[in-house]
């Protein structure tokens, strides 16, 4: 795997993704430019859930694209396990709201996108897709096209794809606000379970606060725009954390849910 | 719900049916009742009459084959040009903004004004009237599939960059697929506007094809057969066209949800 022989090359102590004095300004040769992310700085360690919660048009798409490489910075530097970015980093998994699934592929043909990319042999990508396809209860579908598919199973046919590729990072935005809240529940247990279990490392937009408190080891609450990192909780919860209903159960769970609900002081914009 | 369908879809065809007749009954009585002159204006019989001798004499057949194939070599020339070119403009912008005034123009120009030039330079045969059906095609296949090229969604494109595509990877992948439904609705409109090429081109000047039959009996007052020979056109057309429905289809599995 490119990504954790990167890791170990670059020693357990780097964390896989840092971003450091990031900002972003559209328009900047405008007359007016809108500076939307401002000055942020973290790092995401290994086998660690970090959640990003802020106002909605604040900017969090905006920097979840730069820090893939899919827009340029204004400024700042983004590193990948110690190495500065060059274009989207392969060993990424990046998911949206929407599932963006191709509808002439079948459900396999969709997880398999990334690998025929990378040039993995039919078989290999066939079984491995299958493989994810069975974990995240979609046994039989596999020959289905998205249209055919309910919400919720093209959201997972949508995870299963961004996992193909054995990711090392996790970045997802709103992945799962389109579902009902049991699928929900499952789907962030199994994800909250893998990168748990397989030392991967995730970032987490979101707008929903439980999900994040529930999922993370660490929740950033962005400020307005231009954007910048309000408040940093570090969330201490019972159990294993990879059961998203045990989480809601231990008393700081509302604790931390209306701590965070005061940060981001709802107000019309 | 199917069976409800199913009806509506049989009380459409009657009343089609129903219609054409009634049309056909009307036309048949106000001509020879000589309430419409039928010299000027044929009869459904006498369109039937002619139909039945332009098939017995076997020039049925060989002018819609003839018409038929050089409006179906048009329409795969102008399309697979058209195409061609249209998707791969959205290879680069840069191209794409230096021919679109090009392409502007082309599409500006009456056919009809080039079908002199086409048989000057393709003789009256069949490859100028195949020039004629291409050059009806050519422009819209070529919008068409650059505006499907265009349209696909941003996002899609930055998940395929996120899992390590290439440009050449999101071109195959992702743009010609998804700009199939377009390209295809190209071909619906195309289909028609190649046998219009064809038919002008026959106009000008041949010596056999649907269009020829039209235009030798139209100058020699022979209404009827006009309006028999058109009848064969406009199968040609629905014939044609049904083909190209089915072909749709059978490309594109996903659009069919069960
Ligand atoms: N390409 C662009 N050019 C100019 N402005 C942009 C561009 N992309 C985004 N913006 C602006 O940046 C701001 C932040 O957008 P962004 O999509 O990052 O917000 P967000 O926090 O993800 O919002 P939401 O919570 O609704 O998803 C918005 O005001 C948007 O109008
Ligand atoms: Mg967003």
């Amino acid at each position: 795997m490119p990504s954790s022989a990167l890791a170990v090359a670059a020693g357990h102590d780097v964390p896989p993704l840092r971003a450091e004095a990031l900002r972003k300004v559209f328009g900047e040769e405008d007359e007016n430019p809108v500076e939307v992310v401002g000055d942020i700085s973290f790092a995401l360690a290994e086998g660690e859930i970090v959640s990003i919660v802020g106002p909605s048009g604040c900017g969090k798409t905006t920097l979840l694209n730069l820090l893939c490489g899919l827009i340029p910075a204004t400024s700042g530097t983004v590193h990948w396990y110690g190495q500065p970015a060059a274009g989207t980093p392969k060993a990424v998994g990046y998911m949206l709201q929407k599932d963006l699934l191709l509808p002439w592929r079948t459900a396999l043909d969709n997880v398999t996108l990334g690998l025929e990319i990378r040039g993995v042999p039919d078989g290999v990508r066939r079984q491995r897709a299958h493989v994810l396809l069975d974990q995240l209860g979609l046994h039989g579908f596999a020959d289905h096209y998205p249209a055919t598919l309910s919400g919720g199973m093209r959201q997972r046919v949508a995870l299963a794809r961004t996992l193909a590729h054995d990711p090392h990072v996790l970045l997802l935005d709103e992945p799962f606000a389109a579902l009902d809240f049991q699928t929900k529940l499952l789907i962030e247990s199994d994800t909250a379970r893998l990168v748990r279990k397989e030392r991967r490392a995730m970032l987490l937009i979101t707008h929903d606060i439980e999900e994040a408190v529930s999922m993370s080891d660490r929740v950033l609450v962005l400020s307005h725009r231009p954007t910048q990192v309000k408040s940093v909780y570090t969330i201490e919860l019972e159990g294993d954390r990879m059961d998203m209903m045990a989480a809601r159960h231990d008393p700081r769970f509302g604790d931390y849910v209306a701590a965070i609900w005061g940060d981001l002081e709802i107000r019309p914009q | 719900m199917r069976r409800y369908r199913l009806r509506e879809t049989a009380l459409i065809l009657v009343c089609q049916i129903g219609l054409l007749a009634g049309l056909l009954a009307a036309w048949e009585y106000a001509t020879s009742s000589s309430k419409l002159s039928a010299f000027l204006f044929g009869s459904p019989s006498a369109i039937f009459g002619f139909l039945v001798q332009m098939w017995n004499d076997g020039s049925l057949i060989h002018d819609t084959y003839v018409t038929g194939l050089e409006t179906v070599l048009g329409f795969l020339l102008g399309n697979v040009i058209g195409t061609v070119l249209g998707l791969s403009l959205w290879y680069s912008r840069f191209l794409a903004r230096v021919m679109q005034p090009f392409i502007i123009a082309l599409g500006s120009i009456p056919i009809i004004a080039l079908a002199p030039i086409m048989i000057i330079w393709f003789g009256t045969d069949l490859a100028s009237k195949v020039a004629m059906a291409t050059l009806s095609v050519v422009v819209v296949a070529l919008v068409t599939s650059y505006k499907g090229a265009m349209n696909v969604d941003q996002d899609q494109i930055n998940l395929m960059r996120t899992l390590g595509a290439a440009k050449r990877h999101i071109f195959t992948k992702l743009v010609v697929p998804s700009s199939l439904g377009d390209i295809f609705a190209g071909f619906k409109l195309t289909v028609g506007f190649a046998l219009i090429g064809a038919i002008i081109g026959e106009f000008m000047s041949s010596k056999e094809g649907l269009g020829h039959a039209i235009f030798k009996a139209g100058s020699l007052y022979v209404i009827p057969k006009v309006f028999a020979a058109l009848v064969a056109t406009i199968a040609l057309a629905l014939v044609l066209s049904f083909i190209v429905g089915r072909i749709e289809r059978l490309l594109t599995p996903w659009r069919q949800v069960p």
